[in-house]
């Protein structure tokens, strides 16, 4: 499904994302845990080219994602075919990025949804308010019915909680959940063990740019192998 | 400070009566009432002075302002702002993206035409279009003297016009240019990363997503240089075309009656002022949805 294969990324002189390899497979929930500035969301960026790798190949359902290739050459999509591209890829924001001036309703409209997407995430009755009108909860839960309006592949979360309230962190947590049931591809970036442990396929630990390792929760969680996992694991579980 | 203190030492003191039984009465603001009546004593002297004092020439006023060659003035003064307005604002809408494009032909040619626009004052702007005109006339018939400046002759209302708006139009656009793409700065970035991560198309994400949020920002500058366009169509007077100011010095030029005149040209440009802020406060609301719990 996602093949992400040698990528690297740099801001500047600051290396971002040091030879990162991955493979998502269709219908798996993948969640990449890490200390913040490990080049979590620059990799999720990545794989929608909201950032373009400097070297290295994502592929999408075996479409390359960004380039076409050409001999032994990349050549860089139009913005139209990336944008065509993007549209197969839902992405939901930590901060949510709904359109303030349309409903709830317009804002999945937008990307081409319609009322029952809302009723999905259990929002139907808040279908005409503006988002200023709703809790941080419910916006999130509108920018997921958003990023479902295209009937995406897979859907990309980036800290979708990290900015709720924590009595408003289940509610979105819960519609994740029946994502995954469904068998949406997911990969997300979050701080939420729980959520990691109970739903993930794989976990994917990232620091300083490296993939240190990946691999079923029962894993990655309980047993880990890297002393910096076992670091960042018991700081978040204290 | 000693406020604070006493406030406390107030509420620290012990009290016998039950909490609610106790009633609250506001601040006092005598000095409020001193000012208001200073404001009002002036006000009503200066009202006073517009009824007795006889060099207003009220009946004069009222004589002339709804006269014929100044209803036909106000229209004139009417279509330069609206044509400029229009073209201008035009103009703004496509300077605006052309700075802030990663072209640097388009941004440098965008960034030049705002400075050399908003450099040049208006006056000196006119008198060179106006005299531009007559050498293109001249340059159009290709014959060196004699019938060029006839035909500049017989057009002559005409290109005054057509240059009027045309400096108009430019100087607009200058500053059009900056307000909307103050407009479009004040946009947060993350609702293009959102319309971008959404596969919505660049030209539907500029009308559907940015352009909308912008006119918040946008509007209020907009009507604030839509009034300074109607009040800067006076100067076009130095072309000889006859709008509102124009009009009222070929008047008062002709009767004499300075003061009431202008009084006529001035009330005009009031009133037509206020109309447009009752416009500017609809539209803005218009924009505020979803900005309003």
């Amino acid at each position: 499904m996602i093949e992400i294969s040698g990528v690297h990324k740099s801001f500047g002189t600051l290396e971002v994302l040091h030879d990162i390899t991955l493979t998502v497979p269709a219908g798996s929930v993948t969640v990449v845990l890490g200390p913040s500035g490990s080049g979590k969301s620059t990799l999720l960026r990545c794989i929608n080219h909201l950032e373009k790798v400097d070297r290295g190949r994502v592929r999408v359902d075996g479409e390359l994602i960004g380039y076409r290739r050409a001999g032994t050459k990349l050549h860089e999509l139009s913005e139209r075919h990336i944008l065509k591209q993007r549209a197969r890829i839902g992405f939901v924001f930590q901060t949510f990025n709904l359109f303030p001036h349309m409903t709830a309703l317009q804002n999945v409209a937008e990307a081409g949804g319609g009322i029952e997407l809302l009723e999905r995430v259990g929002l139907a009755d808040k279908a005409h308010s503006y988002p200023r009108q709703l809790s941080g909860g419910q916006q999130q839960r509108v920018a997921i019915a958003r990023a479902l309006g295209r009937r995406p592949k897979l859907i990309l979360f980036d800290e979708p909680t990290s900015a709720l309230d924590p009595e408003l962190v289940g509610e979105v947590l819960d519609v994740m959940r029946d994502l995954a049931k469904a068998g949406t591809t997911m990969v997300v970036v979050t701080h939420e063990i729980g959520f990691a442990r109970e739903v993930a396929d794989t976990i994917v630990f990232l620091d300083e740019g490296r993939l240190l390792e990946q691999g079923p929760p029962t894993e990655v969680l309980d047993k880990p192998r890297h002393e910096r996992t076992r670091a960042f694991l018991s700081e978040v579980l204290v | 400070m000693s406020l604070l203190s006493s406030a406390r030492a107030a509420t620290s003191r012990p009290s016998t009566d039950p909490p609610d039984d106790l009633v609250v009465v506001p601040a006092r603001h005598p000095w409020r009432w001193v000012a208001a009546a200073a404001v009002l004593l002036v006000v009503a002297q200066f009202l006073h002075g517009l009824v007795t004092n006889p060099g207003w020439e009220w009946g004069t006023f009222f004589g002339w302002f709804f006269e014929k060659s100044v209803m036909d003035a106000l229209l004139i003064t009417l279509e330069l702002t609206f044509a400029g307005a229009v073209l201008g604002f035009a103009g703004g809408i496509l300077l605006a993206p052309m700075r802030l494009s990663k072209n640097p032909v388009l941004r440098t040619v965008s960034w030049t035409f705002i400075w050399v626009f908003r450099s040049v004052p208006l006056i000196v702007q006119l008198l060179f279009w106006a005299n531009l005109g007559y050498l293109y006339d001249r340059l159009q018939i290709g014959v060196p003297f004699g019938p060029g400046f006839l035909h500049f002759e017989t057009s002559s209302l005409v290109s005054a016009f057509g240059a009027a708006l045309l400096g108009l139009a430019l100087h607009e656009a200058a500053y059009a240019a900056e307000i909307v793409r103050a407009g479009i700065l004040s946009v947060d970035s993350r609702q293009m990363e959102a319309a971008a991560a959404l596969g919505i198309p660049r030209l539907r994400q500029f009308r559907r997503i940015v352009l909308p949020q912008a006119m918040r920002a946008i509007l209020p500058n907009a009507a604030n240089e839509l009034v300074n366009l109607l009040k800067s169509t006076s100067v076009v007077y130095v072309l000889a075309i006859g709008e509102l100011f124009y009009q009222v010095q070929v008047i008062y030029g002709r009767n004499g009656r300075v003061v009431p005149l202008l009084m006529v040209a001035t009330v005009w440009y009031v009133v037509l002022t206020a109309a447009l802020s009752v416009l500017q406060h609809y539209v803005e609301r218009r924009y505020s949805r979803g900005y309003v719990r």
